[in-house]
């Protein structure tokens, strides 16, 4: 619309944010504050860049609804990339209502995908599903339809059905190609990556092995009883025992799954399961009362015999008996899976995204810090933390083209 | 003031490799239109692209009857249309914050888009003369039959106004659809004014009213 705007746009747009910025650096109308605080997250200055996007929104006038709802927009994507999880999402949902009633899809269409990776990052996969639903369905540009199939390959690998997510993958692909920019085809591949690298470990009579995400997938649909470290839980296909609550009733039924067929002795069991180092016989009194619950909560799976020297698993309907183990088990693991996507996280995004309180995220992070397996960069609320760069799902800032249409 | 719709009375485009459609100007066979980086040559009666110049191409365009000028950033290029040669730039008045580009009586008439206003400047310097002020965002410029007319674009509506080149004051106005762009405008000395249409990346010619 305006010359030098034109110009810097399309400087922008060939991947040239500098040179957008040597035309609108001076000037503080609206429109060049939009183009600054593009250039300036393309250039990885988050902070600055949401600065200058919150004055574009204040900037442009009452009438100028469209290109304030793109600003919004915008902070709502550099939000997520910086994992900043506390950022209004109504906000963001307004946003996208204002593009759709004046028919700018493919941006509405953006704002979707950014509410539904969000969903997908703190879990709540259904809500995710539901938003990539309702976008109206156009054309849209490729950059954008590789978001979308990497959100529904990102839901398909969480929800543990491979086949969807190879399938998106592939969509996701070809659109990439289409596209052709590098960060985007690297993405997908270190999505590739996670459904080609071990995802757990299958321990069984004694001996474990590594096991991609299809094959976790085809014990999750096989008969064999399964004694599931993701879930802390015990299940035969659909007849699921969760022990979520009960650590020490989840900890005696591996402990004694992993013997299967063998029986394990009354010491070993309340070793492992008690964290006690000396057996005495308040344990053994114990250890009758747990075995007892636990015989009852797993009574539709398995029963549990007492042998001469302690206990064995008898599961029902299968001669099967497995443990589904993290590929690499240590404390902490559910924060080091978060924080494994490359990206630096604040303490209390990730307690959001755990679900758990921020104190307990603090203790772990420092003890993580202590072993040196994360680290944190940034003092007080401006903190975050990050693992050495691990493939993972999803990352990058996209703030496409269209963004930037007057 | 006349306020009534605009009969659109046929679409250009869009066209391959075109991604937006900036100013507009005619040369008595063709319809100009830049499009960022090249100035491409219309025929308005086959609707296809004849030749194009590659140039910078950002904002308004406008023909003197030898020479097309081309605002790109924040200058106006002078341009000889048989040979594509920029001959001589001058500073755009808006420095950068420009839209349209018209030709009329030996001056060069400019669109400053958020300023709302429009600078007659000389075309030999870029000396700004006067400036009009309109109330909405300037978009292309054109001047016909004594009538100065510019479109506008602001709160996702267009229009095409008329206005009093002395005191600003709206005398007609035309209505585009809702969510319609205006980018460039050009008479074709007739009863057809062409506009850029904007990131749609397309060219409409709009009837003018006949008066009286």
């Amino acid at each position: 619309m305006e010359s030098l705007i034109t110009a810097a746009a399309r400087a922008l747009e060939a991947g040239d944010p500098l040179g957008a910025l040597n035309r609108v650096a001076l000037r503080n109308d609206a429109p060049s504050l939009a183009l600054r605080g593009i250039a300036m997250a393309q250039l990885g200055d988050l902070p600055k860049a949401k600065t200058l996007l919150r004055s574009a929104a204040r900037a442009f006038g009452p009438r100028e609804a469209v290109a304030r709802a793109r600003c919004v927009v915008a902070e709502a994507e550099i939000a997520l990339v910086s994992r900043d999880l506390s950022w209004p999402a109504k906000t963001l949902a307004a946003a996208r209502a204002t593009l759709g009633q004046h028919g700018d899809l493919a941006n509405a269409a953006h704002a979707g995908h950014i509410e539904a990776r969000r969903l997908l990052l703190i879990g709540r996969l259904d809500e995710a599903e539901r938003t990539l639903a309702e976008l109206v369905t156009c054309p849209l540009p490729p950059a954008s339809q590789v978001v979308r199939e990497l959100v529904r390959a990102g839901i398909a690998i969480r929800r543990l059905t491979t086949k969807d997510a190879r399938a998106a993958l592939g969509r996701a692909e070809r659109a990439a190609r289409q596209a052709g920019i590098a960060a985007l085809t690297a993405e997908v591949e270190s999505t590739r990556l996670v459904l080609d690298t071990p995802a757990a470990r299958l321990i069984a009579r004694g001996e474990a092995r590594p096991l991609r995400l299809e094959e976790v997938e085809e014990l999750a649909a096989s008969g064999a009883l399964v004694v599931d470290t993701f879930h802390n839980a015990v299940r035969r296909r659909i007849t699921v025992v969760p022990l979520g609550t009960r650590p020490v009733l989840f900890a005696l039924a591996r402990i004694l799954a992993q013997a299967w067929p063998a029986d394990v002795s009354r010491e070993a069991l309340i070793t492992g399961a008690f964290q006690a180092r000396h057996v005495d016989e308040s344990h053994r009194a114990r250890l009758r009362v747990e075995i007892g619950r636990l015989r009852a909560k797993l009574r539709p799976l398995a029963a549990i015999s007492a042998t001469r020297q302690g206990f064995a698993l008898a599961p029902r309907r299968t001669q099967e008996v497995f443990v589904l183990a993290r590929p690499v088990e240590e404390k902490h693991a559910t924060v080091l899976a978060f924080l494994s996507d490359g990206e630096p996280w604040s303490s209390s995004a990730l307690a959001l995204a755990l679900g758990s309180s921020a104190r307990t995220v603090q203790r772990a992070l420092d003890e993580l810090a202590r072993a040196n397996k994360v680290q944190s960069f940034g003092q007080g609320r401006a903190r975050r933390w990050m693992t050495p760069p691990v493939p993972g799902f999803p990352t990058g800032l996209l703030l496409p083209g269209p963004l930037l249409k007057t | 003031m006349k306020r009534s719709a605009a009969e659109i009375v046929r679409e250009y485009g869009p066209f391959a490799g075109v991604e937006a459609a900036h100013g507009v100007t005619y040369d008595g066979t063709h319809v100009w239109f830049a499009s960022g980086d090249r100035l491409n040559a219309v025929d308005p009666d086959s609707g296809k692209i004849d030749r194009s110049i590659d140039v910078a191409a950002h904002a308004g365009t406008a023909f003197d009857g030898r020479h097309l000028f081309q605002i790109a950033e924040d200058r106006i290029q002078k341009i000889d249309a048989a040979t594509g040669k920029v001959l001589s730039t001058i500073p755009a008045p808006g420095g950068g914050g420009d839209s349209g580009l018209a030709w009329a009586e030996g001056s060069l008439w400019v669109g400053q888009y958020r300023e709302r206003k429009i600078h007659q400047v000389d075309p030999g310097t870029g000396r700004v003369l006067r400036t009009i002020e309109s109330k909405r965002f300037v978009t292309g410029v054109t001047w016909v039959d004594g009538e100065l007319w510019h479109g506008t674009w602001e709160g996702e509506e267009s229009d095409l106004r008329r206005i009093d080149p002395e005191t600003g004051k709206v005398l007609e106005q035309l209505d585009l659809p809702a969510g319609t762009m205006v980018s460039g405008l050009e008479s074709d000395g007739g009863d057809r004014l062409f506009c850029g249409g904007g990131s749609r990346g397309n060219v409409r010619a709009v009837r003018r009213p006949r008066r009286g």
